[in-house]
């Protein structure tokens, strides 16, 4: 096993990445508001599954690589989109690792 | 400096402290994710889900231990990027572990790893989540 290097903080001043990541985060937003009006019934429908979201669309598969395949083949130009994994069942969450 | 979250609604129906961030790829291109803002954690930690979309190879196995124990991980070499105040972004570059079984963790961990470098302030009846440095300080006022 491998130690774990120590993180390195630094400020991103490149103002052409800053545009992008500007519009990136604009495609995400509109992604995200799409995803929390529709949230409860994805969550509900969707337990064990992955799920992504581009284009204001959902997508659902078995896989992390299935799911971001998918979003990235319909929607290309959708840098906003995300994938997630909903549990198989409700049950109280501790996290720290 | 302040990065802010917010509290967001998960499938169990608790909000918890989230800050939305980029992780870059094996493509260079960024990955739009979530990190649950974990003050009892000590490193950041991917979830499965996020592993399958970065497309980067492990360089290690990694060493991480929760409430049912040892957890299946991996170590791999990433960035990180945040949105402070003013739109700006903010990197943090390194290694970083991810769970590979996707019922280990349902959403990425930011862990004090990163949460070390800021006063955290994660407060669910102001509807609050934020990182604070430099500059940016908090103030705890006594009753009026």
């Amino acid at each position: 096993m491998v130690r774990q290097s120590a993180i390195v903080m630094e400020e991103v001043t490149d103002p052409g990445e800053l545009n992008k990541a500007r519009v990136q985060d604009e495609r995400f937003e509109r992604n995200f508001a799409w995803f929390q009006a529709h949230a409860k019934e994805i969550f509900a429908q969707n337990r064990g599954k992955y799920i992504g979201i581009a284009g204001q669309r959902l997508f659902i598969a078995d896989t992390p690589d299935e799911v971001f395949a998918e979003t990235k083949r319909a929607y290309p130009e959708d840098d906003g989109r995300f994938i997630h994994y909903i549990p198989k069942e409700k049950l109280a969450r501790i996290y720290a690792n | 400096m302040r990065i802010d979250g917010r509290w967001t609604l998960f499938d169990d129906g608790a909000s918890r402290p989230v800050i939305w961030g980029e992780i870059r790829t094996g493509d260079g291109s960024w990955l739009k994710a979530p990190f649950l803002v974990d003050t009892g954690a000590d490193r950041t930690v991917f979830s499965a889900a996020t592993l399958g979309g970065l497309g980067l190879a492990p360089i290690a196995e990694a060493g991480i231990s929760g409430l049912g124990g040892k957890t299946k991980s991996v170590l791999i070499e990433t960035q990180i990027r945040l949105t402070r105040e003013g739109q700006a972004k903010v990197l943090f570059r390194g290694q970083f572990a991810s769970v590979t079984e996707p019922e280990a963790l349902d959403i990425n961990v930011l862990g004090r790893d990163i949460t070390g470098l800021f006063a955290v302030i994660v407060d669910q009846p102001d509807g609050l989540v934020s990182l604070l440095a430099q500059q940016h300080r908090y103030k705890i006022s006594p009753p009026d």
